[in-house]
């Protein structure tokens, strides 16, 4: 399906629409009356009601299910598209005063202004993503071009119309595209015409729509990312059980799902036994959450027993019950976990932080410090060292608060222009 | 243990014996032919020895046919990840790799001549049982690979000897090799336009492979409108695995039914095989579509958090056995697939079927933490 001016057309008229699109863009972009922000913020104010009031259900029921999230985080995830949420975000992205930017001097003034058109390439690993991804365009009044992701279920066009719907004004700021990434002839259409591509996605998607890009296009990506947990040897139980918490209700599928927890040591003993420790305390918390689902407990069952195959040369040692495991090893690679709630716990000295963590600045996100509280600057330090952008409580890894910059970034900064002008 | 000379009595025995699903009777010699596969891959294989010591588990005290779940087993992904083999290289009739997996990870499996002879044995037996041989000539429809000294995937070799089944006339493939790209590449329109001309003739047809490009070629026939009416005698068998159509949410049922409707060769005559490169044995399935457990293997369905034998009716990760290949061994597998043995089937085989419910895991589980992960690793 295509969204294009307000209206649905099917896949066959894409190559019709494709010929006026460019004009259409720029007869919106040198209208006079163009969105203004807060016509956008009303727009969504109002979308957020209603989605609350449940008229998305049919769509957000089965994420919920899905994703296994409380309903509480679902009304708080929600409810950052109010009118207030989203005045806190731009104030806190563009700052105050953004609606009159201190002028540079007596003459020369200054202002924000959109890029112009953004051509999104959304990801399909959340369906509310590409939806989510324009409307960040659409807050400072961006012409937004979606790419939907393979398998997408209907869920973006659904919201984008509804906003269309409440606000009329938008349907020339809205284009949605049913384009499979194998058709680059149409991907570079959009990508021609774009002042931005906006990527969400994995490495092969960034080096794709930079292959496609214009040399002078801006590329804003936002790609996939780790996250881990660094742990003192004497951390606390309670911080333990907040990790453990974190990994299990997130099954570590999150861009700030910790994967596995370094530990301030090189005595492999040590580490087994702080392992042991983290293990009983895991197996505890899991109780209290839903179980391990069953393929993936198959699946990681087969991984682990595989390693068992192989222990004498790898000189892993694996805790295992209830679907969920611990390893540890004598390597400090950065890496995935088995994913769904098993844990990998290496050796890092404090001293080697930098040195281990920092060849991966373009992957990191999140850490968490499990460590008494005279200790814990030293650890923070070390960790900004090394590029990570967020360090969050053990059992609010991944939480989710009003105004956080994306993998240490503001959006709305990229999408838009500061423009200075002079007075006559 | 010393080392002995192969000995392969018990193994040729049971591949003699002339009822294919007469389980019960054939449990014995079945636990003796494992006995002796797993003493000759233990002498003759480091790694296999090693795996087996490690468990403390001593082949000589395989008695019973019980004791073949203590027997450890190895992971299909050993296979990708390690080259298991009990014979010289120069031995070997087939050194074959899997059609490729979720990972990208291919296994590595050899099979001696003599696993050949005997194989073919197999093959003769149960494709006697289920009436599959014929020597009226028919024109075979691969939906696999054309053959070429490109690849030796497993999958390509068991589609070309089916065609001995029946005198071929023609062969079509679906993946023909390119020698411009130097690649494989699915040519479905020239399936279609034969498909309609063998229609009109009234030799029979045989399709055989990948169900998923079967599927796709047919219903995109069906909404075309076409109706074809496939001479008498037409049979489709489908091998390779349903693993893609989990994604597709295709069931069985409405694959036959397109089949029917497009071609119009009814539900009995579409044949389906189960087989896997890391398991020898191929398991054809009944005309209620079962797929029963010939005497050459044994499944054991296994509980994730403990390896147990689970109930019959309920689901595990399903551990293939069977005494055939003394080239790798194969003779405990545990595959990476979800099933159910069942009991009880109104075509009167005797034997358990096993249900096959899907790849462990979610193939396509897409996370910003995997994808980070993919480059790390580079």
């Amino acid at each position: 399906m295509i969204l294009y001016k307000g209206n649905i057309y099917e896949n066959t008229k894409q190559k019709e629409l494709l010929k006026s699109l460019q004009d259409d863009c720029l007869n919106t972009l040198s209208c006079t009356k163009s969105i203004k922000t807060s016509e956008v913020i009303d727009a969504c104010d109002q979308l957020t009601k209603i989605t609350l009031e449940g008229k998305f259900d049919h769509i957000i029921k089965p994420l919920i299910e899905e994703y296994d999230i409380p309903s509480e985080y679902f009304e708080k995830y929600v409810s950052m598209f109010s009118k207030k949420s989203l005045e806190k975000k731009i104030a806190i992205e563009l700052g105050d005063d953004y609606q009159s930017l201190l002028p540079l001097d007596d003459k020369n003034k200054r202002s924000i202004h959109p890029l112009g058109i953004l051509f999104h390439i959304a990801a399909g690993n959340v369906d509310i993503l590409p939806a989510y991804s324009v409307i960040e365009g659409l807050l400072v009044g961006n012409i937004n071009i979606l790419k939907l992701p393979t398998g997408d279920k209907g869920v973006s066009i659904d919201l984008l119309l509804e906003l269309i719907n409440i606000q009329p004004k938008l349907k020339e700021y809205i284009y949605v595209f049913d384009v499979p990434s194998t058709e680059t002839d149409t991907l570079q259409v959009f990508a021609n015409m774009a002042d931005a591509i906006v990527v969400w996605g994995g490495d092969q998607a960034v080096k794709a729509a930079r292959k496609m890009a214009p040399i002078n296009t801006k590329i804003i990506d936002w790609g996939h990312k780790l996250s881990f947990a660094y742990a003192n040897l004497n951390s606390s139980d309670e911080d333990l059980k907040g990790l453990a918490h974190h990994i299990a209700s997130t099954n570590q599928l999150l861009c700030s799902s910790a994967q596995g927890i370094y530990v301030d040591t090189d005595d492999r003993d040590k580490l087994d036994s702080f392992a042991e420790r983290f293990f009983k305390i895991f197996i505890e918390v899991n109780k209290t959450h839903v179980p391990v689902p069953f393929g993936m407990k198959s699946r990681n069952a087969v991984e682990l027993y595989y390693e068992k195959l192989v222990q004498d040369i790898s000189k892993k040692r694996i805790w295992k019950q209830d679907g969920i495991s611990v390893v540890t090893s004598n390597d400090n690679k950065l890496e995935l976990s088995l994913l769904f709630r098993n844990v990998w716990i290496k050796r890092l000295p404090r001293d080697q932080i930098v040195k281990v963590i920092k060849p991966h600045r373009s992957h990191l996100q999140s850490a968490t410090i499990l460590a008494p509280k005279k200790e814990y600057n030293i650890y923070l330090e070390k960790l900004i060292q090394s590029g990570l952008v967020r360090i969050k409580k053990p059992i609010e890894m991944s939480d989710v608060l009003l105004g956080e910059s994306h993998d240490g970034m503001y959006p709305l900064r990229l999408y838009s222009n500061i423009v200075e002008t002079y007075n006559i | 243990m010393g080392m002995m000379n192969m000995k392969r009595k018990y193994i040729k025995k049971l591949f003699k014996h002339k009822k294919p699903y007469d389980v019960e009777g054939t449990n014995q010699l079945f636990c003796d032919a494992i006995k002796e596969n797993v003493i000759h891959h233990y002498n003759n294989c480091d790694d296999y020895k090693h795996i087996i010591d490690q468990a403390k588990f001593d082949p000589n005290t395989i008695s019973d046919i019980s004791d073949l779940v203590r027997l450890p087993f190895i992971p299909t992904l050993y296979f990708k990840r390690h080259e298991l083999f009990s014979i010289p290289l120069k031995k070997m009739a087939i050194k074959a790799t899997s059609s490729g997996t979720s990972s990208g990870l291919k296994s590595k499996v050899g099979m001696s001549y003599r696993d050949l002879l005997i194989g073919f044995k197999m093959i003769f037996r149960l494709f006697k049982y289920h009436k599959l041989w014929s020597f009226r000539r028919v024109n075979y429809f691969i939906f696999g690979y054309e053959p070429s000294k490109h690849t030796d995937v497993v999958i390509m070799k068991s589609a070309n000897g089916f065609t001995y089944v029946a005198p071929a006339k023609k062969r079509y493939y679906a993946l023909k090799w390119d020698d411009e790209s130097k690649k494989y590449k699915v040519d479905l329109e020239s399936m279609k336009q034969a498909f309609i001309d063998a229609s009109t003739k009234k030799t029979p047809i045989r399709t055989l492979g990948f169900p998923a490009y079967t599927y796709f070629l047919l219903k995109e026939m069906k909404e075309e409108g076409i109706r074809l009416q496939m001479p008498k005698g037409s049979i489709v068998t489908i091998g390779g695995g349903w693993k893609q159509f989990y994604a597709e949410k295709v069931d069985k049922v409405s694959f036959y039914e397109v089949v029917e409707e497009v071609l119009g060769i009814p539900e009995k005559n579409i044949v389906e095989f189960f087989g896997a490169v890391e398991h020898p044995v191929v398991f054809p399935d009944c005309e209620y579509h079962h797929l029963h457990i010939p005497i050459y293997s044994r499944v054991i369905i296994r509980d994730p958090d403990t390896f147990e034998p689970v109930q019959s009716g309920e689901m595990g990760l399903i551990n293939l056995l069977s005494p055939l290949n003394s080239a790798t061994p194969l003779v405990s597998v545990m595959t990476d697939d979800l099933g159910v043995l069942h009991n009880g089937c109104k075509c009167g085989a005797q034997a358990p079927w096993l249900e096959i419910i899907g790849r462990v895991g979610i193939k396509d589980i897409i996370t910003c933490a995997q994808g980070a992960d993919e480059i790390l690793s580079k």
